[in-house]
Protein backbone atom coordinates (compact mmCIF):
# COMPACT_ATOMS: atom_id res chain seq x y z
CA UNK A 1 0.00 0.00 0.00
CA UNK A 2 1.28 3.39 -0.84
CA UNK A 3 -0.96 5.59 1.21
CA UNK A 4 0.12 8.99 2.36
CA UNK A 5 1.08 9.28 5.99
CA UNK A 6 -2.14 11.03 6.91
CA UNK A 7 -4.32 8.55 5.03
CA UNK A 8 -2.59 5.68 6.72
CA UNK A 9 -3.06 7.30 10.13
CA UNK A 10 -6.78 7.82 9.64
CA UNK A 11 -7.21 4.31 8.22
CA UNK A 12 -5.41 2.87 11.22
CA UNK A 13 -7.54 4.97 13.54
CA UNK A 14 -10.74 3.67 11.97
CA UNK A 15 -9.54 0.06 12.20
CA UNK A 16 -8.62 0.59 15.85
CA UNK A 17 -12.03 2.16 16.51
CA UNK A 18 -13.92 -0.76 14.94
CA UNK A 19 -11.63 -3.16 16.80
CA UNK A 20 -12.42 -1.58 20.16
CA UNK A 21 -16.14 -1.28 19.36
CA UNK A 22 -16.12 -4.93 18.25
CA UNK A 23 -17.44 -4.73 14.69
CA UNK A 24 -14.17 -5.66 12.99
CA UNK A 25 -14.59 -9.12 11.36
CA UNK A 26 -12.50 -12.00 12.69
CA UNK A 27 -9.73 -12.06 10.09
CA UNK A 28 -9.20 -8.30 10.19
CA UNK A 29 -9.33 -8.49 13.98
CA UNK A 30 -6.57 -11.12 14.05
CA UNK A 31 -4.49 -9.14 11.58
CA UNK A 32 -4.75 -6.03 13.72
CA UNK A 33 -3.84 -7.99 16.87
CA UNK A 34 -0.72 -9.29 15.16
CA UNK A 35 0.15 -5.83 13.88
CA UNK A 36 -0.29 -4.41 17.40
CA UNK A 37 2.10 -7.00 18.83
CA UNK A 38 4.79 -5.91 16.39
CA UNK A 39 4.12 -2.19 16.06
CA UNK A 40 3.67 0.25 18.93
CA UNK A 41 1.77 2.73 16.74
CA UNK A 42 -0.97 0.17 16.16
CA UNK A 43 -1.06 -0.86 19.83
CA UNK A 44 -1.35 2.79 20.90
CA UNK A 45 -4.19 3.48 18.45
CA UNK A 46 -6.11 0.52 19.90
CA UNK A 47 -5.30 1.55 23.47
CA UNK A 48 -6.60 5.05 22.85
CA UNK A 49 -9.91 3.71 21.55
CA UNK A 50 -10.26 1.28 24.44
CA UNK A 51 -9.76 4.18 26.84
CA UNK A 52 -12.41 6.18 25.01
CA UNK A 53 -15.02 3.43 24.82
CA UNK A 54 -14.59 0.83 27.54
CA UNK A 55 -15.45 3.17 30.41
CA UNK A 56 -18.88 3.64 28.82
CA UNK A 57 -19.76 0.09 29.94
CA UNK A 58 -19.94 1.31 33.54
CA UNK A 59 -23.77 1.25 33.70
CA UNK A 60 -24.13 -2.39 32.65
CA UNK A 61 -26.03 -4.18 35.44
CA UNK A 62 -23.66 -6.38 37.41
CA UNK A 63 -24.23 -10.14 37.45
CA UNK A 64 -22.47 -12.16 40.14
CA UNK A 65 -20.56 -15.06 38.62
CA UNK A 66 -20.85 -18.52 40.21
CA UNK A 67 -18.29 -19.21 42.97
CA UNK A 68 -16.73 -21.92 40.78
CA UNK A 69 -15.14 -19.21 38.64
CA UNK A 70 -12.95 -17.96 41.48
CA UNK A 71 -12.28 -21.53 42.59
CA UNK A 72 -11.03 -22.35 39.10
CA UNK A 73 -8.89 -19.19 38.92
CA UNK A 74 -7.19 -19.80 42.24
CA UNK A 75 -6.70 -23.49 41.46
CA UNK A 76 -5.07 -22.69 38.12
CA UNK A 77 -2.76 -20.13 39.68
CA UNK A 78 -2.06 -22.22 42.77
CA UNK A 79 -3.18 -19.42 45.09
CA UNK A 80 -3.24 -20.09 48.84
CA UNK A 81 -3.82 -23.79 48.23
CA UNK A 82 -5.79 -25.41 51.07
CA UNK A 83 -3.55 -27.09 53.63
CA UNK A 84 -0.33 -25.62 52.27
CA UNK A 85 0.28 -22.07 53.33
CA UNK A 86 1.68 -20.07 50.43
CA UNK A 87 5.43 -19.65 50.67
CA UNK A 88 7.19 -16.37 51.33
CA UNK A 89 7.05 -14.03 48.33
CA UNK A 90 10.65 -14.61 47.33
CA UNK A 91 9.96 -18.31 46.87
CA UNK A 92 7.10 -17.74 44.47
CA UNK A 93 7.48 -17.91 40.71
CA UNK A 94 4.94 -15.15 40.18
CA UNK A 95 7.07 -12.69 42.13
CA UNK A 96 10.07 -13.44 39.94
CA UNK A 97 8.08 -13.08 36.77
CA UNK A 98 6.69 -9.70 37.83
CA UNK A 99 10.14 -8.77 39.09
CA UNK A 100 11.76 -9.47 35.71
CA UNK A 101 9.16 -7.39 33.90
CA UNK A 102 9.33 -4.45 36.29
CA UNK A 103 13.13 -4.46 36.26
CA UNK A 104 13.23 -4.39 32.51
CA UNK A 105 10.75 -1.51 32.36
CA UNK A 106 12.72 0.36 35.02
CA UNK A 107 15.94 0.01 33.05
CA UNK A 108 14.26 1.22 29.90
CA UNK A 109 12.72 4.16 31.69
CA UNK A 110 16.03 5.37 33.05
CA UNK A 111 18.43 4.27 30.35
CA UNK A 112 21.23 2.17 31.79
CA UNK A 113 23.83 4.05 29.80
CA UNK A 114 23.16 7.23 31.72
CA UNK A 115 23.61 5.66 35.11
CA UNK A 116 27.24 4.83 35.24
CA UNK A 117 29.93 7.26 34.29
CA UNK A 118 32.45 6.23 31.66
CA UNK A 119 35.35 6.30 34.09
CA UNK A 120 33.85 3.50 36.10
CA UNK A 121 35.73 0.26 35.73
CA UNK A 122 34.20 -2.63 33.87
CA UNK A 123 32.56 -5.10 36.16
CA UNK A 124 30.52 -2.39 37.85
CA UNK A 125 26.95 -3.29 38.65
CA UNK A 126 23.80 -1.23 38.58
CA UNK A 127 20.36 -1.93 39.92
CA UNK A 128 17.32 0.18 39.12
CA UNK A 129 14.76 -0.29 41.88
CA UNK A 130 11.27 0.33 40.58
CA UNK A 131 7.81 0.05 42.08
CA UNK A 132 4.86 -1.81 40.54
CA UNK A 133 4.29 1.18 38.27
CA UNK A 134 7.75 0.48 36.77
CA UNK A 135 8.89 4.00 37.68
CA UNK A 136 12.45 4.02 39.00
CA UNK A 137 12.58 5.09 42.65
CA UNK A 138 16.15 4.27 43.64
CA UNK A 139 19.32 3.37 41.84
CA UNK A 140 22.09 1.28 43.39
CA UNK A 141 25.58 1.13 41.91
CA UNK A 142 28.79 -0.59 42.95
CA UNK A 143 32.15 -0.84 41.27
CA UNK A 144 34.64 -3.61 42.01
CA UNK A 145 37.27 -1.07 43.14
CA UNK A 146 35.30 0.25 46.11
CA UNK A 147 33.67 -2.02 48.60
CA UNK A 148 30.48 -0.01 48.84
CA UNK A 149 27.08 -0.10 47.28
CA UNK A 150 25.77 3.41 46.68
CA UNK A 151 22.01 3.68 46.89
CA UNK A 152 20.46 6.88 45.64
CA UNK A 153 16.80 7.89 45.72
CA UNK A 154 15.84 9.27 42.30
CA UNK A 155 12.17 9.95 43.04
CA UNK A 156 10.41 11.31 46.11
CA UNK A 157 9.46 8.52 48.51
CA UNK A 158 6.99 9.10 51.32
CA UNK A 159 6.74 6.71 54.24
CA UNK A 160 5.19 7.03 57.70
CA UNK A 161 7.49 8.21 60.49
CA UNK A 162 7.41 4.86 62.29
CA UNK A 163 8.44 2.89 59.20
CA UNK A 164 11.74 2.30 57.49
CA UNK A 165 12.93 1.17 54.08
CA UNK A 166 15.03 -1.96 54.28
CA UNK A 167 17.27 -3.08 51.46
CA UNK A 168 17.57 -6.79 50.69
CA UNK A 169 19.89 -8.74 48.48
CA UNK A 170 17.99 -11.49 46.71
CA UNK A 171 20.38 -14.39 46.20
CA UNK A 172 19.79 -16.76 43.31
CA UNK A 173 18.63 -19.22 45.97
CA UNK A 174 17.62 -18.94 49.59
CA UNK A 175 16.32 -16.18 51.78
CA UNK A 176 16.90 -12.47 51.19
CA UNK A 177 19.93 -11.05 53.00
CA UNK A 178 19.46 -7.70 54.72
CA UNK A 179 21.74 -4.89 53.59
CA UNK A 180 20.38 -2.52 56.16
CA UNK A 181 17.97 0.35 56.32
CA UNK A 182 18.21 3.01 53.62
CA UNK A 183 16.96 6.61 53.82
CA UNK A 184 14.00 7.74 51.70
CA UNK A 185 15.98 10.64 50.20
CA UNK A 186 19.57 11.32 49.22
CA UNK A 187 22.37 8.79 48.86
CA UNK A 188 23.68 6.19 51.24
CA UNK A 189 26.82 4.09 50.95
CA UNK A 190 26.31 0.53 52.18
CA UNK A 191 29.63 -1.11 53.02
CA UNK A 192 30.18 -4.48 51.36
CA UNK A 193 31.98 -7.41 52.91
CA UNK A 194 35.07 -8.68 51.10
CA UNK A 195 33.20 -11.48 49.39
CA UNK A 196 30.25 -9.31 48.42
CA UNK A 197 31.56 -8.40 44.97
CA UNK A 198 31.18 -11.93 43.67
CA UNK A 199 28.10 -12.47 45.72
CA UNK A 200 26.45 -9.39 44.25
CA UNK A 201 27.27 -10.44 40.71
CA UNK A 202 25.75 -13.87 41.29
CA UNK A 203 22.58 -12.57 42.94
CA UNK A 204 19.29 -12.00 41.18
CA UNK A 205 18.48 -8.55 42.42
CA UNK A 206 17.74 -6.14 45.19
CA UNK A 207 14.43 -5.38 46.84
CA UNK A 208 13.22 -2.79 49.30
CA UNK A 209 10.49 -3.61 51.78
CA UNK A 210 8.58 -1.46 54.21
CA UNK A 211 9.56 -2.44 57.75
CA UNK A 212 9.10 -1.08 61.27
CA UNK A 213 11.49 1.75 62.19
CA UNK A 214 14.98 0.30 62.63
CA UNK A 215 14.36 -2.55 60.21
CA UNK A 216 12.78 -5.98 60.21
CA UNK A 217 12.59 -7.46 63.72
CA UNK A 218 12.98 -11.01 62.39
CA UNK A 219 15.91 -10.67 60.02
CA UNK A 220 13.65 -11.58 57.12
CA UNK A 221 11.33 -9.27 55.18
CA UNK A 222 8.05 -8.77 57.02
CA UNK A 223 6.46 -5.87 55.14
CA UNK A 224 5.33 -5.39 51.53
CA UNK A 225 7.86 -5.06 48.74
CA UNK A 226 7.90 -1.47 47.57
CA UNK A 227 10.65 -1.59 44.97
CA UNK A 228 12.75 -4.23 43.32
CA UNK A 229 15.25 -4.48 40.51
CA UNK A 230 17.58 -6.84 38.74
CA UNK A 231 21.36 -6.70 39.08
CA UNK A 232 22.89 -5.67 35.80
CA UNK A 233 26.59 -5.96 35.18
CA UNK A 234 27.99 -3.15 33.09
CA UNK B 1 -12.58 19.40 37.72
CA UNK B 2 -13.72 22.54 39.50
CA UNK B 3 -16.47 21.21 41.72
CA UNK B 4 -16.45 17.45 41.98
CA UNK B 5 -19.81 15.94 42.87
CA UNK B 6 -20.05 13.28 45.60
CA UNK B 7 -20.52 10.71 42.82
CA UNK B 8 -17.33 11.89 41.15
CA UNK B 9 -15.53 11.69 44.49
CA UNK B 10 -16.79 8.15 45.04
CA UNK B 11 -15.64 7.22 41.55
CA UNK B 12 -12.24 8.72 42.21
CA UNK B 13 -11.94 6.79 45.48
CA UNK B 14 -12.92 3.56 43.73
CA UNK B 15 -10.41 4.24 40.98
CA UNK B 16 -7.65 4.71 43.55
CA UNK B 17 -8.57 1.47 45.36
CA UNK B 18 -8.59 -0.56 42.15
CA UNK B 19 -5.33 0.98 40.92
CA UNK B 20 -3.71 0.04 44.23
CA UNK B 21 -5.05 -3.52 44.03
CA UNK B 22 -3.74 -3.88 40.48
CA UNK B 23 -0.32 -2.56 41.50
CA UNK B 24 -0.15 -5.05 44.36
CA UNK B 25 -1.36 -7.84 42.08
CA UNK B 26 1.60 -7.04 39.82
CA UNK B 27 3.84 -7.95 42.77
CA UNK B 28 2.04 -11.27 43.23
CA UNK B 29 -0.01 -10.15 46.26
CA UNK B 30 -2.69 -12.83 46.44
CA UNK B 31 -4.89 -10.95 48.87
CA UNK B 32 -4.96 -7.90 46.61
CA UNK B 33 -5.79 -10.09 43.63
CA UNK B 34 -8.68 -11.74 45.50
CA UNK B 35 -10.02 -8.30 46.45
CA UNK B 36 -9.67 -7.09 42.89
CA UNK B 37 -11.77 -10.04 41.77
CA UNK B 38 -14.34 -9.36 44.48
CA UNK B 39 -14.65 -5.70 43.48
CA UNK B 40 -14.81 -6.11 39.72
CA UNK B 41 -15.97 -9.60 38.72
CA UNK B 42 -19.72 -8.91 38.84
CA UNK B 43 -19.41 -5.87 36.61
CA UNK B 44 -17.13 -7.69 34.18
CA UNK B 45 -19.36 -10.78 34.18
CA UNK B 46 -22.36 -8.57 33.35
CA UNK B 47 -20.43 -7.07 30.43
CA UNK B 48 -19.31 -10.51 29.18
CA UNK B 49 -22.78 -12.10 29.44
CA UNK B 50 -24.31 -9.47 27.18
CA UNK B 51 -21.80 -10.11 24.46
CA UNK B 52 -21.46 -13.91 24.49
CA UNK B 53 -25.00 -14.61 25.78
CA UNK B 54 -23.97 -17.90 27.32
CA UNK B 55 -23.26 -18.32 31.00
CA UNK B 56 -20.65 -21.04 30.75
CA UNK B 57 -18.79 -19.26 27.95
CA UNK B 58 -18.86 -16.01 29.96
CA UNK B 59 -17.55 -17.88 33.03
CA UNK B 60 -14.76 -19.39 30.97
CA UNK B 61 -13.82 -15.97 29.60
CA UNK B 62 -13.87 -14.35 33.04
CA UNK B 63 -11.59 -17.10 34.30
CA UNK B 64 -9.13 -16.68 31.41
CA UNK B 65 -9.20 -12.92 31.80
CA UNK B 66 -8.32 -13.01 35.51
CA UNK B 67 -5.57 -15.60 35.00
CA UNK B 68 -4.21 -13.20 32.41
CA UNK B 69 -4.54 -10.22 34.76
CA UNK B 70 -2.55 -12.10 37.43
CA UNK B 71 0.32 -12.63 35.00
CA UNK B 72 0.20 -9.27 33.28
CA UNK B 73 -1.02 -6.81 35.91
CA UNK B 74 2.38 -5.15 35.49
CA UNK B 75 1.43 -3.99 32.01
CA UNK B 76 -1.51 -2.06 33.42
CA UNK B 77 0.68 0.94 34.27
CA UNK B 78 1.75 1.22 30.65
CA UNK B 79 -1.85 1.34 29.46
CA UNK B 80 -2.37 4.77 31.10
CA UNK B 81 -5.97 3.79 31.63
CA UNK B 82 -8.55 3.81 34.41
CA UNK B 83 -8.33 0.43 36.16
CA UNK B 84 -11.89 -0.66 35.47
CA UNK B 85 -11.64 0.56 31.86
CA UNK B 86 -8.51 -1.52 31.39
CA UNK B 87 -10.12 -4.62 32.94
CA UNK B 88 -13.24 -4.11 30.83
CA UNK B 89 -11.09 -3.96 27.70
CA UNK B 90 -9.34 -7.21 28.69
CA UNK B 91 -12.68 -9.00 29.15
CA UNK B 92 -14.44 -7.45 26.14
CA UNK B 93 -11.58 -8.37 23.83
CA UNK B 94 -11.86 -12.02 24.82
CA UNK B 95 -15.63 -11.91 24.33
CA UNK B 96 -15.28 -10.26 20.94
CA UNK B 97 -12.64 -12.77 19.86
CA UNK B 98 -15.13 -15.48 20.78
CA UNK B 99 -18.14 -14.08 18.90
CA UNK B 100 -16.19 -12.92 15.85
CA UNK B 101 -14.44 -16.29 15.52
CA UNK B 102 -17.66 -18.21 16.01
CA UNK B 103 -19.23 -16.14 13.27
CA UNK B 104 -16.53 -17.30 10.88
CA UNK B 105 -17.11 -20.95 11.85
CA UNK B 106 -20.84 -20.81 11.26
CA UNK B 107 -20.95 -18.47 8.33
CA UNK B 108 -21.42 -21.23 5.77
CA UNK B 109 -23.97 -23.06 7.91
CA UNK B 110 -26.24 -20.25 8.96
CA UNK B 111 -27.28 -17.36 6.79
CA UNK B 112 -26.67 -14.13 8.68
CA UNK B 113 -30.32 -13.11 8.83
CA UNK B 114 -31.27 -16.49 10.21
CA UNK B 115 -30.17 -16.09 13.75
CA UNK B 116 -31.89 -13.44 15.74
CA UNK B 117 -28.97 -11.63 17.26
CA UNK B 118 -30.42 -8.89 19.41
CA UNK B 119 -31.78 -10.88 22.28
CA UNK B 120 -33.12 -9.14 25.30
CA UNK B 121 -30.90 -10.24 28.15
CA UNK B 122 -33.88 -9.83 30.47
CA UNK B 123 -37.35 -8.52 29.76
CA UNK B 124 -37.18 -5.35 31.80
CA UNK B 125 -33.52 -4.70 31.11
CA UNK B 126 -32.37 -1.26 29.97
CA UNK B 127 -31.87 -1.04 26.20
CA UNK B 128 -28.32 -0.76 24.83
CA UNK B 129 -28.96 2.88 23.91
CA UNK B 130 -30.09 3.58 27.50
CA UNK B 131 -26.99 1.85 28.85
CA UNK B 132 -24.82 3.99 26.63
CA UNK B 133 -26.49 7.17 27.86
CA UNK B 134 -26.27 6.05 31.47
CA UNK B 135 -22.58 5.21 31.03
CA UNK B 136 -21.95 8.58 29.42
CA UNK B 137 -23.79 10.21 32.32
CA UNK B 138 -21.55 8.50 34.83
CA UNK B 139 -18.47 9.74 32.97
CA UNK B 140 -19.97 13.24 32.58
CA UNK B 141 -19.90 12.93 28.78
CA UNK B 142 -23.66 12.60 28.13
CA UNK B 143 -23.48 15.39 25.60
CA UNK B 144 -21.21 13.33 23.32
CA UNK B 145 -23.73 10.48 23.15
CA UNK B 146 -26.73 12.77 22.81
CA UNK B 147 -25.13 14.39 19.79
CA UNK B 148 -25.37 11.11 17.88
CA UNK B 149 -28.57 10.66 15.89
CA UNK B 150 -30.99 8.01 17.19
CA UNK B 151 -30.06 5.33 14.65
CA UNK B 152 -26.33 5.91 14.98
CA UNK B 153 -26.56 5.78 18.76
CA UNK B 154 -28.53 2.55 18.56
CA UNK B 155 -26.10 0.94 16.11
CA UNK B 156 -23.09 1.83 18.24
CA UNK B 157 -24.78 0.75 21.45
CA UNK B 158 -25.82 -2.63 19.97
CA UNK B 159 -22.31 -3.24 18.71
CA UNK B 160 -20.70 -2.12 21.95
CA UNK B 161 -22.90 -3.90 24.49
CA UNK B 162 -24.08 -6.93 22.53
CA UNK B 163 -21.13 -7.46 20.23
CA UNK B 164 -23.16 -7.33 17.02
CA UNK B 165 -21.28 -7.40 13.72
CA UNK B 166 -22.10 -5.04 10.84
CA UNK B 167 -24.22 -7.75 9.22
CA UNK B 168 -26.11 -8.43 12.46
CA UNK B 169 -26.67 -4.70 12.94
CA UNK B 170 -28.09 -4.44 9.42
CA UNK B 171 -30.46 -7.33 10.07
CA UNK B 172 -31.53 -6.03 13.44
CA UNK B 173 -32.05 -2.44 12.31
CA UNK B 174 -33.52 -3.50 8.93
CA UNK B 175 -31.18 -1.24 7.02
CA UNK B 176 -28.73 -1.92 4.18
CA UNK B 177 -25.28 -3.03 5.27
CA UNK B 178 -23.60 0.01 3.72
CA UNK B 179 -25.88 2.39 5.61
CA UNK B 180 -25.18 0.70 8.93
CA UNK B 181 -21.44 0.68 8.29
CA UNK B 182 -21.38 4.39 7.59
CA UNK B 183 -23.52 5.13 10.69
CA UNK B 184 -21.01 3.26 12.81
CA UNK B 185 -18.05 4.92 11.16
CA UNK B 186 -19.41 8.44 11.36
CA UNK B 187 -20.67 7.86 14.89
CA UNK B 188 -17.21 6.74 16.03
CA UNK B 189 -15.59 9.78 14.43
CA UNK B 190 -18.05 12.08 16.15
CA UNK B 191 -17.55 10.36 19.48
CA UNK B 192 -13.81 10.65 19.16
CA UNK B 193 -13.90 14.37 18.55
CA UNK B 194 -16.25 14.98 21.45
CA UNK B 195 -14.67 12.57 23.97
CA UNK B 196 -11.15 13.78 23.21
CA UNK B 197 -12.27 17.39 23.68
CA UNK B 198 -13.54 16.42 27.16
CA UNK B 199 -10.32 14.59 27.96
CA UNK B 200 -11.78 11.06 28.07
CA UNK B 201 -9.13 8.55 27.12
CA UNK B 202 -6.58 11.27 26.49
Amino acid sequence: MNLGREDRQSRLDLLAAEYALGTLPWRARRRLQRAAAADGTVARAIGAWERRLCGLAIAVPAVTPAPRVWTAISARLGLGAAGTAPGAWWTRMTFWRAFALASFAGLLALGVGNLVSRQEAPGAIVVVLAGPDAKPALVATASPRERVLRVKAVAPITIAGDRALELWLLPAQGDPRSMGVVPSAGTVAVPLATDSGDFLAGAAGLAITLEPAGGSPTGKPTGPILYSGKIVQI
Amino acid sequence: MADPTPAANAQEARRAVLADLLARTALADEKAFALLYRHTSSHLFGVALRIVRDRSVAEEILQEAFVNVWHHAGSYAAARSQPLTWLTAVVRNRCLDHVRRRELDTITLTPADDDAPAIDVAGNDPSPADLLLAGADALAVRDCVERLTGSTRQAIALAFFQGLSHAELATHLREPLGTVKSWVRRGLEKLKGCLDALGVGA
